[in-house]
């Protein structure tokens, strides 16, 4: 019913435009068109080839192609480009540029895009042009409801005839389904069929805009995996990572399920109970992706595989339930991807080159938002794309962030894997604004050393004038002086163990003057010591809570004292010697009382330092 | 021209030891820094020590904590 109402619908418009009596526009003919669709997936491809002769008197530089409008509706993408080969070789150049118009004169329900001719088509010349075109959403499942068990059969249709604003010579149609099975079909003369294709032609001396309606009512298992909206983030960090997250909102575009879920029969016989599910999607990511992972609202989803080699990384996920028509999903699927792949210098300016759209495969995406998110710091910002996209700027606030990261949003409707191309981002960054995080966080850190410092130096105590708080001040200056006297008699015994190294120069070389000489700078150097020691002893007998640790400090200074004197005998003695040129046994022997009595000395004062430290 | 790659300004191979090297450093000055701050008595303190100690030991820690965030994943 609904097929014929469709075609009902078809052949008035064929006899509208018969009504009109077609104007003659430049004088091109289309001397061979061949036609072939693929309906072998859920996205309609069209190619055309147009051999396109000027058999006017002008030169013309422009070629309209025509659509019917319901047709142009769910055209998502569309390129012509001149094919130079001879014969089987295909040689294609660049696409040309192509502009919707709206012509005068011309029949309704009709789209028009004009294609611009780089060189212009001469007099008496001709050309080979190159079309394809994509329609998302031009198979139209029939019946619409279907349950579990019943097969998903689908209509396309369109015209066997070229519709064309130029008159056709010769002209033929392909179709290609996907499988052999075939509901239906409008046979008119000249038809053939060949296990899984169509053959509608060849037809010959069309006039322009003829048109003969054809539907095709087939079967198809192909997934119907329909995105309806994707957002995909790309997010640059200069410390060597660009990280992908795109979030999915996924619905079977296909005949629409009715009845009751039997898992079991989804299980147990697939192919017959839910042929037309959507069981898997692949994703094929750059190659060196790292870091994948797929998961939902709920959490991590565990059924995915993920192979990689040197060209490319595989992805395959299964959503947490097989899909049939109506249902919906959604996810989020994230990756980083190395630097150094995706982001250039040139001329001053850093740019990111970059795939646009999903890296899944045969995905239908009804709205794409993607989303580049550059480090803070970077200005100038300009996107170039290889077709036209809505773009604007947002901010985005992320880690060790002041101000935020400018992002770019670029958003496009109706996508489909053919716009999955490469775009640029263009943006001027100094290299000293990576420097921002590094100083931020030492910053951080230097904050909480100086909080520490001033906690330590602060005096936060109420009363400046209670006992204990006194008490606590005199302390402090007590123990003050003890760290000055302790470092005092430390140096005091450096002095001393210089005496010592110079005694075993002296053994070693014989030079006597320089012994004397070390001597002289030690008594020098131990007088001034003894000078500082005094009023620090002072103040230390003179304050109260000293009086614990005096006796000590004094025993210490006493001790300090007696190893001056002892170790000062010692080397003259040795001195002495050597001038007399007596043996080193003899020396030895002169010296060996006093030696015990230093080392034993030595060991008390370092006993006392020790026990003073600790207080 | 052809368009030269731009890469991190530090091989990211050398992220986790460079993490842990510095880290490692900025700890030890930090403790060098309480040491001081413990056992000087009040009028002994200089703050120029003080503020030295702390200045290293921020400018250790905070290169440290930033190859440590790097090197886990979280590219800031």
């Amino acid at each position: 019913m609904e097929t014929e109402m469709g075609f009902s619908r078809f052949a008035l418009f064929l006899f509208t435009i018969a009504l009109l009596s077609s104007p003659v526009l430049s004088d091109l003919v289309l001397s061979k068109v061949d036609r072939r669709i693929y309906l072998t997936s859920q996205i309609v491809r069209y190619t055309a080839t147009l051999r396109v002769e000027n058999e006017g008197s002008e030169l013309v530089s422009e070629v309209l192609l025509a659509f019917p409008e319901l047709q142009a509706k769910n055209l998502a993408y569309l390129t012509v480009s001149v094919n130079e080969g001879k014969g089987k070789q295909k040689v294609s150049t660049d696409d040309l540029p192509i502009e919707v118009v709206s012509p005068k004169n011309m029949p309704p329900a009709v789209s028009f895009y004009s294609v611009t001719l780089p060189k212009g088509l001469a007099p008496g010349d001709s050309l080979t042009l190159d079309v394809m075109a994509v329609f998302t959403h031009a198979l139209q499942p029939f019946p619409e409801k279907i349950t579990q068990a019943d097969i998903q059969l689908v209509v396309f249709q369109d015209s066997a005839y070229y519709l064309s604003p130029y008159a056709v010579k010769v002209q033929s149609l392909s179709v290609k389904l996907p499988e052999a099975r075939i509901e239906s079909y409008t046979k008119l003369e000249n038809t053939k069929v060949h296990g899984s294709e169509i053959k509608y032609g060849p037809h010959e001396d069309l006039p322009a805009f003829s048109y003969s309606p054809i539907g095709i009512h087939f079967e198809s298992n192909q997934p119907f995996s329909n995105a309806q909206e994707v957002e995909r983030e790309i997010e640059i960090s200069h410390w060597g990572n660009v990280q992908i997250t795109e979030h999915y909102k996924l619905i079977h575009g296909g005949a629409q399920s009715k009845g009751e879920f039997s898992r079991l029969d989804f299980q147990a016989r697939p192919n017959v109970r839910g042929a037309s599910a959507i069981r898997y999607l692949v994703a094929t990511l750059p190659p060196r992706a790292h870091s994948v992972y797929y998961r939902d609202e709920i959490g991590n989803i565990s059924t995915s595989h993920l192979w990689s080699d040197s060209k490319k990384t595989e992805l395959l996920i299964e959503p947490r339930y097989p899909m049939f028509g109506g249902w919906r999903t959604a996810f989020t699927i994230g990756y980083g991807l190395p630097l150094q792949d995706f982001l250039f210098q040139s001329e001053g300016k850093r740019f990111l080159n970059i795939t646009l759209s999903s890296p899944m495969v045969e995905l239908v995406i009804d709205k794409l938002i993607v989303k580049v998110v550059l480090p803070e710091g970077s200005k100038d910002i300009s996107v170039s794309t290889p077709f036209p996209v809505k773009q604007w700027q947002e901010t985005k606030i992320s880690h060790l962030d002041i101000d935020g990261r400018p992002v770019v949003v670029l958003e496009k409707t109706n996508v489909v894997p053919e716009h999955n191309k490469y775009f640029q981002v263009y943006y001027k960054f100094n290299k000293l604004s990576m420097l921002r995080e590094p100083l931020m966080l030492i910053s951080g850190f230097f904050f909480l050393f100086v909080a520490c410092i001033v906690y330590t130096r602060a005096d936060i105590s109420i009363s400046k004038s209670s006992a204990s708080y006194l008490a606590k001040q005199q302390w402090e200056e007590v123990q003050a002086a003890i760290q000055q006297v302790e470092s005092i008699i430390n140096r005091c015994l450096a002095t001393h163990d210089k005496l010592e190294a110079s005694l075993r120069d002296l053994s070693r070389t014989g030079d006597v003057q320089a012994c004397k000489a070390a001597r002289k700078t030690a008594d020098g150097l131990l007088k001034d010591l003894s000078k500082e020691l005094k009023p620090l002893l002072a103040f230390l007998q003179s304050s109260p809570s000293a009086s614990q640790i005096l006796p000590k400090v004094e025993d210490l200074v006493a001790k300090e004292k007696e190893l001056q004197e002892r170790v000062m005998t010692k080397h003259s003695t040795v001195v002495d010697a050597y001038e007399r040129k007596s043996a080193g046994k003899d020396i030895e022997n002169r010296v060996a009382l006093q030696q015990q009595k230093i080392t034993a000395l030595k060991q008390e004062v370092d006993d006392l330092m020790e026990y003073i430290d600790e207080i | 021209m052809a368009p030269k790659p731009i890469a991190s300004p530090v091989p990211d191979a050398w992220y986790p030891t460079l993490a842990v090297f510095m880290l490692a450093v900025g700890l030890v000055v930090t403790a060098s820094f309480f040491i001081y701050e413990a056992t000087s008595s009040r009028r002994n303190r200089s703050l120029a020590k003080e503020l030295t100690t702390g200045a290293v030991a921020s400018v250790f820690l905070g290169f440290g904590s930033l190859f440590l965030l790097l090197s886990a994943g979280v590219y800031v």
